[in-house]
């Protein structure tokens, strides 16, 4: 993560913080930093999100291939993720000063979103065996600001969300072959499912406490943190693909702790996420805000 | 493993499949069919044949080979150097680099390999870093790398025993032994550390894996591989990683069973450790002993040339010098 220098004395500051549920924002130990989510703000995606998180700026954009599925898995779709560390965020992302962090951002989406039951990989088929659909998603960080597992989690379920494939329809031609048309009315497209789309909590261990959103001061404090994906299936949580990073050991009570706070956090979280985002797309027609972007 | 890259398609054009396992969804169900499988709930849990020898090459300090069933890494240690180039956020701990490379001979498919190299090296790298310690090289940097000989499953897991030994007979200070084993579930069937074909069917048939379970809606196919490295003298987990879906019931079961089985290897570790330092102990006394003979040899040599005389001894072993005779 960026690397910010902070003194023994502020260090202490942050941890007897942590200790009082009382951190230097003012938020207890379960409490986000507050969240902006815009969706579809950039034209040339078939789906986009920004999500400003405190100071943590992410853009999502999805873009849509037709490829040929894989033999073993005649019907499913495929992802591919990209982060890209952009050297705005901090200057240390200069050259490739941000791979290693980006490299651990995709294998961490990567591997949450590998299980079937996490996405819905059959919604992206579209003839079985021959073609199906494949999604590119590119992520840029333009600020970071702390929490960067969570923030990128989000604003990918988002700009998933968002997506519009467009309707194609197939002919079946001489030899077996088919042709794909793919429909001219860009209102004409069908939608991603996200219910069982995952998210990343990353539950940081500061002192003896663990506590969820770390801002960039108190990731430099923490010895360990767990990141725990939490994807939604019938209303029950469930775990797919959880690792620890920071460069500490935590004893097994803590960790199961941490998971507990982890999937709790990560129901509402999803919850609130859903909700916000069906509110958005009901406001249409004049009742649409104007997209701001970054202009404000 | 933890295999993320998509192999790509390439019977669609034209291309043979080359070295697949499974080539067709039929072949996995086949496969899984032929397999025995473990009971619902494993009752032994033990980790598999292991044989670990430190010390195994000459020309550098610390290193180790380890065996488990069939899965053969070789893991190198190089006493740490000065960092070139040294980064405010290096400042306060040492570094350290863990390099993966497979043996040409050690896996069917070259394609994925380069990948698979980073990705073990960056998940290796995240398993050490608790357990050395850091603070005490500050701006220099630790390399470690592995050699995978043979591909057999529990890779990862390995790769983290073998460094492991291979810091201690570096003489790399770290806080504990680490051991590590894997653990995964497949269609209820827990499988403790699962072979090569069990980690391809679960990695390759996800797609099949959850057919029972769309027709039968309520309950959900588990599916899911953990590592869990651990070090036991205060109960510490330095690295878990999951993969796969799990609901947090299972995830707790599967880790206790690596914990369990890390306890017996570190069993293992341990013994193979104090065996190496008493037989280095023995080769110290017995290298003592003989120079120590040595001394003995020369020392008599010189007493006797003392009774004969040194002078005289001297003279009979200067050689005159033909020039300077002439002269």
């Amino acid at each position: 993560m960026a690397y910010v220098a902070l003194s023994e004395a502020e260090k202490t500051y942050i941890l007897h913080g942590v200790e009082d549920d009382f951190r230097c924002d003012g938020r207890s130990r379960r409490d986000y930093r507050p969240m902006e989510l815009e969706t579809g703000l950039v034209s040339n995606a078939s789906g986009s999100a920004r999500l400003r998180l405190a100071n943590t700026d992410i853009l999502v954009g999805v873009k849509t291939e037709i490829d040929v599925p894989n033999p073993l898995t005649p019907e499913f779709g495929k992802l591919e993720f990209f982060v890209d560390c952009s050297a705005n965020a901090t200057p240390e992302f200069e050259g490739r000063g941000g791979s290693d962090l980006a490299q651990e951002l995709v294998l961490s989406l990567q591997n949450a979103y590998e299980s079937p039951l996490a996405f819905d990989y059959r919604t992206l088929c579209l003839i079985p065996g021959q073609q199906c659909w494949k999604l590119y998603i590119d992520i840029l960080i333009l600020e970071c600001g702390g929490n960067l597992h969570d923030a990128v989690s989000l604003a990918a379920k988002a700009a998933l969300f968002n997506t519009k494939l467009p309707r194609v329809t197939a002919t079946l031609l001489d030899a077996g072959i088919t042709d794909l048309i793919i429909s001219d009315n860009p209102y004409d497209c069908t939608r991603i499912g996200i219910e069982t789309v995952p998210l990343l909590v990353t539950v940081c261990k500061i002192g003896d406490y663990c506590l969820v959103d770390p801002s960039a001061e108190e990731e430099v404090c923490s010895t360990v943190s767990v990141v725990v994906s939490v994807s939604m299936r019938n209303g029950e949580p469930f775990l797919s693909g959880t690792h620890l990073t920071g460069g500490g050991a935590m004893h097994r009570d803590t960790m199961r702790n941490c998971l507990q706070l982890g999937l709790s956090i990560g129901e509402h979280l999803d919850k609130l996420l859903t909700k916000m985002l069906k509110l958005e797309q009901e406001r249409v027609g004049p009742k649409r805000p104007k997209t701001v972007g970054f202009l404000k | 493993m933890l295999r993320v890259t998509q192999t790509k398609n390439s019977l669609l054009d034209g291309a043979s499949i080359a070295e697949e396992l499974y080539t067709t969804p039929k072949d996995g169900e086949d496969f899984f069919e032929s397999l025995d499988k473990p009971e619902k709930e494993p009752t032994k849990l033990a980790p598999r044949n292991t044989f670990i020898r430190p010390g195994v090459l000459t020309t550098v300090r610390g290193s180790a080979y380890m065996e488990y069933g069939n899965t053969k890494v070789l893991a190198i240690v190089a006493p740490p150097k000065e960092l070139i180039r040294a980064s405010a956020r290096r400042m306060n701990m040492g570094v350290l680099n863990c390099y993966v490379n497979f043996a040409a001979f050690a896996t069917g498919d070259l394609e994925s390999v380069a990948e698979r190299e980073r990705h073990l090296g960056s998940m290796l790298t995240k398993a050490m870093e608790p357990v050395v310690c850091r603070t005490e090289f500050l701006n220099f940097q630790l390399d470690i790398r592995v050699l995978i000989l043979d591909d057999d499953g529990c890779l990862l897991s390995t790769a983290i025993n073998c460094c492991g030994v291979a810091l201690v007979e570096c003489g790399i200070s770290t806080y504990d032994l680490i051991t590590a084993s894997t653990a995964c579930i497949f269609r209820d069937h827990v499988f403790l550390n699962p072979s090569a074909k069990v980690e391809e069917l679960l990695w390759k048939h996800r797609g099949n894996s959850n057919t029972n379970a769309t027709s039968s809606t309520s309950s959900v196919q588990e599916h899911g591989l953990i590592i869990t490295a651990s070090m036991d003298t205060f109960e510490q987990i330095a690295q878990c990683q999951q993969c796969g879906y799990l609901s947090p019931a299972t995830y707790v079961k599967l880790l206790d069973y690596t914990l369990t089985i890390n306890k017996s290897l570190r069993q293992l570790i341990r013994g193979v450790l104090t065996k190496r330092v008493k037989e280095q102990h023995e080769l110290d006394l017995r290298e003592k002993a003989e120079s120590a003979l040595e001394d003995q040899r020369l020392e008599d040599i010189i007493e006797k040339l003392k009774k004969q005389g040194l002078d005289e001894f001297i003279q009979s072993n200067i050689k005159e010098d033909p020039y300077v005779k002439r002269i």
